[in-house]
């Protein structure tokens, strides 16, 4: 491939290509798109050579603008090199025709120093959709969308009804259940090399409404290592399901409980049929010990026309769930806007949508 | 530099795809594909015939070790490689030339000067073999060089941890390729022995989750807009 002389200039070469830090990096937005590029800052970001492949941060601050004619609610950007994909999601917006909004990018990737970001998804207010959905994000854009609904909805009439004490007392009540969680490491495929390990069967907790029922869950455990979960349910609603999400949690032997991970499935289940969802993935967790016992639940559910199921604010508050599942990314946001800004602005916040 | 008017070889296309080129190759290959549709659409074609085959791998009866035989596969292609360039040298036959030269020098140089000359040998020595350890560094497939600074890595914090049970428990999730993990830190994807994460200036995650088809997202809350952020990694 080289003569002498080449590999002699190998180093002198290297060097140039190691000076050369610069990233090259492509913004991708439609033209005919929703959303437009008004303005970007790359800031700090930069390539550094790490064996064969650039590692790179990527630090951008995108300003766009609702190009379309209806208002915005959520926004994910797909960010990728060769070898890495990332995504940036912004729920909980509002933002409307004409205005332009900031977005900011984040991210670590691994391969060559040439960044491509690409809008993936835009939801507006009536909940249609644009975009690839590459990363299949519809679903959870969607969700996000109406737990901030229901969410806002809550905090508003409990501020009508019982005044600012009482949404002061709720925000309290957030903020204490939004504890850090045990590392928890997800793997793809099957065990090649699995050491032995043991049926463990999960116990259900059936949220009322819910338009799903299991009747069978188990997975292979051994030590903090989990593979292979698999599910029987039943769609016990009067319409066809096509895809649901199922919350797995996990209790270690000092009795911690925490939600470990999401097993979303596409699945098509008329009223009263049944089906199975395996996953080939395993899941480990640090926290004490061995895994004592495992539950599962229905997190959301979509029917096949399109509209979908949540569990409403009272199932969340079940003594089981509550300490387990994180509020929603808007009960988040409004818990984050009164822990820094105070009641007044929370209020402030809730009457602007 | 590769001309436009060569196309690049196929295996040396197959080990771009799988990141097992050196970083020279790496580098040569992206200049020419910036200006070669031919070999930008095989390129394509390659990755999309992998994920195919990632996809049929799931597919494959239980017990099937599917990244131990990619990476014997990639053994494979990079023997036959090396194997062609020893037949291309032999057939050039450079080497005898040079090592009669350099026979003559040695023997000149030990004769006439001595010991007084064998500091300005050794220096020159170490310096060849610091350009050489250079190049090869360089030409290092990521894999390889990965392996090799986890094998370091564990050399410096000593064997201890390595042999007990509770590393080889970490290893075993880690042994079947890239790994998502969560936690209060942040999100990050770990692919031979490299932690991609997701860097948020100093502010910790709100929340985290996993998901089963391999992700990790964390959810931020801008200090300045106020905005909720949910970065994600998925293992491709």
């Amino acid at each position: 491939m080289f003569n002498s002389a080449q590999f002699a200039l190998l180093p002198v070469l290297a060097a140039g290509v190691l000076s050369a830090q610069a990233l090259h990096t492509n913004i991708d937005l439609p033209k005919d798109g929703p959303v437009a590029l008004v303005s970007y800052d790359s800031g700090d970001s930069k390539g550094t050579p790490r064996g064969a492949a650039y590692l790179v941060d990527f630090h951008a601050t995108l300003s766009l603008r609702n190009s379309s004619s209806k208002r915005i609610r959520s926004v994910t950007l797909l960010v990728q090199d060769q070898e890495t994909k990332a995504s940036v999601s912004v729920p909980s917006l509002d933002v409307a025709p004409g205005d332009t909004f900031p977005l900011r990018i984040n991210q670590t990737l691994f391969g060559s120093p040439s960044v491509e970001v690409q809008l993936d998804g835009v939801l507006f207010e009536d909940l249609s959709f644009y975009g690839p959905d590459k990363l299949h994000l519809q679903y959870n854009m969607t969700v996000w969308e109406l737990e901030a609904r229901q969410d806002r909805k809550f905090y508003k009439s409990l501020l009508e009804v019982s005044g600012g004490q009482a949404l002061r007392n709720s925000m309290i009540d957030s903020l204490a259940r939004q504890v850090p969680q045990p590392n928890v490491r997800m793997a793809r495929g099957r065990a090649t090399t699995a050491e032995p390990g043991q049926d463990m069967q999960f116990a259900f907790l059936r949220l009322p409404d819910s338009p799903l029922d299991f009747s069978a869950g188990q997975a292979k455990v051994s030590a903090n290592e989990a593979d292979t979960p698999s599910f029987t349910v039943h769609n016990v609603s009067k319409r066809p399901v096509r895809h649901l999400e199922i919350g797995w949690i996990l209790k270690d032997q000092a009795g911690l409980e925490f939600l470990a991970a999401l097993l979303p499935a596409d699945l098509n289940l008329a009223p009263g049929q049944s089906g199975q969802v395996t996953e080939d993935a395993s899941l480990r967790f640090q926290g004490q010990g061995a895994i004592q016992s495992m539950k599962g639940f229905i997190s959301s559910a979509e029917f096949a026309d399109g509209s979908y199921w949540i569990p409403s604010r009272k199932q969340l508050e079940d003594p089981e769930l509550r300490m387990v599942v994180a509020p929603s990314p808007e009960e988040q946001r409004l818990s984050s806007i009164y822990k820094k800004k105070g009641l007044d602005a929370l209020i402030e916040e809730l009457k602007k949508f | 530099m590769m001309p436009m008017s060569r196309h690049i070889p196929e295996a040396h296309l197959a080990l771009f795809i799988t990141g097992d080129l050196g970083m020279w190759k790496y580098v040569q290959i992206n200049l020419h594909i910036a200006g070669c549709e031919v070999c930008r659409a095989r390129i394509e074609a390659y990755r999309m015939s992998r994920q195919r085959l990632k996809q049929a791998a799931a597919e494959l009866p239980e017990g099937t070790d599917w990244d131990r035989l990619a990476a014997e596969m990639t053994a494979n292609i990079r023997v036959g490689l090396a194997a062609g360039e020893c037949v291309a040298r032999v057939s050039n036959s450079p080497w005898k030339a040079v090592g009669r030269k350099a026979s003559g020098w040695k023997t000149a140089g030990w004769t006439t000067s001595g010991w007084k000359n064998m500091a300005a040998w050794s220096a020159i020595a170490a310096g060849v073999a610091l350009v050489l350890s250079a190049a090869w560094a360089l030409n290092l497939p990521a894999s390889d060089g990965d392996t090799l600074a986890r094998v370091m890595h564990s050399l410096f914090q000593g064997g201890a941890q390595g042999r007990s049970g509770a590393a080889r428990s970490s290893s075993s999730v880690e042994d079947r390729g890239p790994v998502v993990e969560a936690s209060a830190e942040g999100v990050e994807l770990r692919r031979n022995g490299i932690a991609v994460s997701i860097p948020q200036a100093a502010s910790r995650p709100v929340a985290i989750t996993v998901s089963a088809p391999g992700s990790a997202s964390a959810r931020y809350v801008d200090d300045d807009t106020g905005q909720m952020t949910i970065s994600s990694v998925y293992v491709q």
